[in-house]
């Protein structure tokens, strides 16, 4: 999640609720690895919001004004670092399929064949 | 069959309690607690489901039988077991299978270098890309790097500029291709739909594949055109000139 060098999110949302069942797992996650996200992503900013009554979600936005969210409702502190992770690991871009694995701007360099070239 | 299924699963989620403890060593014995008629069947699976953690040789006996196995297996994959590597297990296996070494983190350094006509065939795991500079490439997820990890790909086939061409045998050994981990994300959700007419049949199943995205840097190994300096006369003398007409 870093395009030519520049990290791709910008602030990670975790909203969450002190009162509701499934927030249980996003509380433990936030008591034991949330302070371990922190310190390994600096340039990110984390803020904890608490919405009662809510299911609880993780929020990424992104420098290209995306905003990704994860509902993370009944999961496991673990499964939820996983969903924190691979929002930082993403760029914002829009989840489609790819057309090609190889993406150039500049596709030849000897020059592309036609049925002219003669070598 | 479905005290059969019932001894394979006991079995297995025993065998997977036993593969979390132990080291490699566990590959080469026998099976331990299977009784009755699937003794042989147990030997089979436990072989199977501890190859699934450790490599192993005795594991690559395919029979007809272990297709509903693996099924089952699967299912219960989201308990697999995560396999600690050693810092040089890393590097080999990141050799090995990915064709690719880790260098450091980036420091506050400027590798995004403009374009340089000049190509390299690279191979990585078992996909082969031709790239450039400035190129990104998506290939399976590359489990020992992190985003912002430069890389070095070992493995390079061909080397190509405007004016030479290097064919390796089947590699060239002196040549590297730097990159930059841009970033490790899933690939959009597939439906796997199965579906066998008039038997009543129906299977749905979504997949999304792991991929990273690596954004090529550099190709060394080959001799590179000195890049053009093009002179671009500034806007204040265009502007001068323009007035100059107006006058005159």
């Amino acid at each position: 999640m870093a395009l030519r060098g520049v990290w791709q999110l910008q602030k990670l949302v975790v909203s969450y609720c002190n009162w509701g069942g499934s927030s249980r797992g996003i509380r433990a996650f936030m008591e034991s690895e949330l302070p371990a996200l922190k310190q390994k992503n600096p340039q990110l900013e984390v803020v904890t919001e608490l919405s009662r009554g809510q299911h609880p979600y993780l929020k990424g936005i992104y420098r290209n004004r995306n905003e990704r969210v994860v509902c993370v409702k009944n999961m496991d502190p673990e499964e939820v670092l996983l969903n924190a992770t691979r929002l930082r690991n993403s760029l914002g871009r829009k989840v489609v399929k790819l057309r090609t694995r190889h993406v150039t701007k500049h596709p030849s360099v000897q020059g592309t064949w036609t049925t002219a070239v003669k070598f | 069959m479905a005290s059969l299924r019932c001894i394979r699963e006991l079995s297995r989620r025993a065998t997977t309690v036993l593969s979390i403890n132990q080291t490699r060593s566990i590959c080469y014995l026998p099976a331990i607690e299977v009784s009755g008629t699937s003794i042989s069947h147990g030997t089979v699976i436990s072989n199977r489901s501890l190859t699934r953690d450790l490599p192993c040789d005795e594991g690559e006996e395919s029979s007809e039988g272990e297709d509903e196995d693996d099924e089952d297996y699967e299912d219960s994959a989201d308990t697999e077991v995560e396999r600690e590597y050693s810092p040089a297990e890393k590097v080999e296996e990141a050799a090995e299978i990915g064709y690719k070494v880790m260098g450091p983190l980036k420091p506050s350094e400027r590798l995004f270098k403009p374009y340089e006509p000049v190509f390299a065939i690279v191979q990585i795991g078992s996909h082969q890309f031709k790239v450039s500079n400035g190129d990104s490439i998506f290939t399976e997820k590359l489990k020992f790097c992190d985003i912002n990890d430069k890389l070095v790909l070992t493995k390079v086939l061909l080397l190509g500029s405007a004016s030479q061409t290097i064919i390796g045998r089947p590699i060239l050994p002196d040549a590297t291709v730097h990159a930059v981990v841009e970033e490790h994300a899933l690939d959009e959700k597939v439906l796997i739909f199965k579906k066998k007419r008039r038997k009543n049949y129906r299977r749905t199943r979504g997949h999304r594949q792991e991929l990273t995205k690596l954004r090529i840097t550099d190709i060394q190994g080959i001799e590179k055109p000195e890049p053009k300096i093009v002179y671009k006369p500034s806007k204040e003398a265009v502007t001068e000139q323009s007035k100059a007409e107006l006058v005159a």
